[in-house]
């Protein structure tokens, strides 16, 4: 018998039998909704943290950081001749050696704000490395001076105090910093310096690892005379690409083996993906779960319905159909509720997962909360589900594979049917 | 020549739990292409077992049946449903019919399974209703139509594909004597004008008569054929 007349028949058949097939049909288009609504939402979920960490994480730089990350207070430096070094490794656009310190109070006149840390730098070289983030609020970069101090946002507009600024392009204030003294025993001494301020940075915000809104910078010069010293406490490097700054990174860590550690943006990016990709797995697994669920469905209706139909089934072979036929005459009902299914649980799958995402928004938005961990970027934070065409065609696959197998037992218990004991079946 | 059918030293045991129960012992008689035959008995005989081994469906114990000289029972199973599907055409007692497709649709069957196009099979069943004299009713269900006219649509699907025989078991059993008869006569005309080989089983012997050949079964036995005496069928 032609397949097309045997697809032709099975339809008749299912539409004959509207409320049931439509139940079973409902099992299919449940699970796949699950499906194809988890992999939209998760997909656009990753895609959203990938594009939040795009921003935060400059995916051309790299930070180097002497010795290991969790190795203790007591760090080795850099020198001028280690970064000297690195600057030449190839790939390597600019590099900058920074210094940190923590414990920062600035006054002017009766006024005091806190700052989270003071970062001494090379303004000309950081600016290149940061040129979307160390941006001056409403003037172009002031003449950098010995005496300069940059002030992030927050620090200058400290929560609470959104409308006065604590201050101005070239007024004068006393930084507070908080200094290790090696001798006579290792100690810590606040001192005052004078600074006049240069200008204070755009807010940029950013759930990254540097979050300049909380930050001032002073020259590396002067903190080098305060310090007495001429290293670095880490360095910034910008590359050619984030393509290449996996392996350029390895490059610069064998220049130093075991004696540094570098921060590649791209990596952390790959680990967080790699972990968001297992999550999503995992929810696919169970809703896949769901899918194995109608299956068995499947199975139930069409073995009733094989018991039913032994009758016909007993004409049918009595008139001639092969038990090839009889088997592809009820598969065909299995892959076309598997097909109609899908088909549905694709739609209905990409609009649910456009109206979850929609009420999740509206969940995420209403928060206005500021704080550190709270930036305006991840406060604008919005769940676009994203459509993926493999996802539609794996699960439209899926299910007409799950039906397939679910519906061969069924099948091959008709098409087994002896003919005259069917015929004679009441 | 060898004849059309030939059924040679057939037997057929049930097994009734531990209980082994012969249907037929050993039955041999041969079909002439053309010819319509009764198969007459007493319920319990073994006609319908010996009409199914005819036919393909069931398998006998021991013995041989061939149509066509094809030895049905050294087929596959497959390969019996096509000799069911080309070259036998059953007429049921029951009809056995599918109810939920029309007249038409329930001719179309065969022809549907043996590969034709819809275009020609459709055209085939339509040119057989009208040969059963059912050209108005194609597009009505079995549920309405009345017992003749539901075997005369099983006749037409019987004989669509152009078997060498039309096997039919009891086709007057389920229905009243005048239609009954009428449906005999439907054969008789269709055994005259297309030559269609026909073995009917039947216990009526008025029925049986018709026939050009009638075998007497009993106890799975044949007790003896004769050729039936020439009467006036119009």
């Amino acid at each position: 018998m032609k397949s097309s007349r045997i697809l032709t028949m099975a339809w008749e058949n299912m539409t004959q039998r509207k409320l049931r097939t439509s139940l079973t049909t409902l099992g299919v288009v449940i699970g796949i909704t699950a499906i194809i609504g988890l992999a939209s939402l998760g997909e656009g979920f990753r895609l959203e943290i990938r594009h939040i960490m795009q921003t935060g994480f400059e995916l051309d730089n790299l930070t180097i950081i002497p010795g290991s990350l969790f190795a203790g207070m007591s760090r080795d430096r850099f020198t001028d001749a280690q970064i000297q070094e690195i600057s030449e490794a190839p790939g390597v656009k600019v590099v900058t050696g920074i210094m940190q310190f923590g414990n920062v109070t600035l006054y002017n006149g009766n006024k005091t704000v806190k700052a989270f840390v003071a970062t001494a730098v090379n303004f000309t070289e950081f600016a290149q490395i940061f040129p979307d983030r160390f941006v001056f609020a409403n003037h172009p970069p002031p003449e950098y001076k010995n005496d300069t101090v940059v002030i992030g946002h927050r620090v200058n507009y400290p929560i609470g105090n959104e409308l006065e600024p604590f201050a101005v392009a070239n007024d004068t204030i006393i930084l507070t910093l908080g200094i290790l003294l090696q001798s006579p025993i290792p100690h810590y001494e606040m001192q005052n310096h004078t600074f006049t301020v240069g200008g204070t940075l755009l807010k940029t915000g950013t759930p990254g690892i540097t979050n300049f809104d909380y930050w001032i910078f002073i020259p590396i010069e002067t903190a080098r005379k305060i310090y007495a010293t001429q290293e670095s406490d880490l360095i910034f490097a910008k590359v050619n690409s984030p393509e290449e700054s996996e392996k350029i990174a390895e490059d610069i860590e064998a220049l130093f083996p075991f004696k540094i550690t570098i921060l590649v943006p791209l990596t952390l990016i790959r680990q967080v993906d790699n972990i968001l990709n297992i999550v999503q797995m995992f929810l696919m697994a169970i809703a896949s779960i769901s899918l194995l669920v109608s299956g068995i469905g499947i199975m139930n209706i069409m073995t009733v319905s094989v018991m039913e139909r032994t009758r016909e089934i007993g004409i049918l072979k009595a008139i001639g159909a092969t038990s090839r036929t009889v088997l592809t005459m009820f598969l065909s009902e299995a892959i076309l509720i598997g097909l109609m299914g899908g088909l549905m649980g694709v739609f209905t799958g990409y609009g649910s997962s456009y109206a979850l995402a929609y009420v999740l928004s509206r969940f995420i938005q209403p928060q206005q909360q500021d704080t550190i961990f709270q930036t305006p970027e991840t406060q604008r934070m919005a769940i676009n589900p994203a459509f993926s065409p493999e996802w539609t065609i794996v699960a439209l696959i899926f299910a007409i594979i799950v039906c397939i197998i679910f519906g061969l037992y069924p099948a091959r218990k008709a098409a087994k049917l002896d003919p005259l004991e069917a015929l004679r079946y009441e | 020549m060898c004849a059309l059918l030939q059924v040679k030293n057939v037997e057929k045991t049930y097994k009734m739990g531990k209980v082994l129960v012969p249907a037929l012992r050993g039955v041999t008689f041969d079909v002439e292409e053309g010819e319509f035959l009764a198969i007459l008995g007493p319920s319990g005989s073994g006609k319908s077992t010996l009409l199914h081994i005819i036919g393909g469906l069931d398998r006998p114990s021991e013995g041989e049946v061939l149509i066509d000289d094809i030895n049905l029972y050294r087929l596959s199973d497959n390969k019996l449903a096509e000799i069911r599907l080309h070259k036998v055409g059953f007429v049921f007692q029951f009809f056995n019919l599918l109810p939920r497709l029309t007249a038409l649709k329930n001719v179309e069957l065969p022809s549907a399974l043996a590969d034709d196009s819809e275009k020609k099979s459709v055209e085939k069943a339509k040119r057989m209703l009208k040969l059963v004299g059912l050209e108005e009713r194609i597009n009505h269900r079995p549920s309405e139509l009345s017992g003749g006219e539901q075997q005369r649509v099983a006749i037409a699907r019987a004989l669509i594909n152009s078997p060498k025989i039309a096997l039919a078991d009891e086709p007057t059993g389920n229905l009243d004597a005048k239609t009954g008869w009428e449906v005999v006569q439907l054969m008789k005309k269709l055994n005259k004008e297309k030559r269609q080989t026909f073995v009917i089983i039947t216990h009526d012997p008025s029925i049986a008569e018709t026939a050009d050949r009638i075998i007497h079964l009993k106890d799975g036995l044949i007790e003896g054929i004769k050729k039936a005496p020439r009467r006036n069928t119009q």
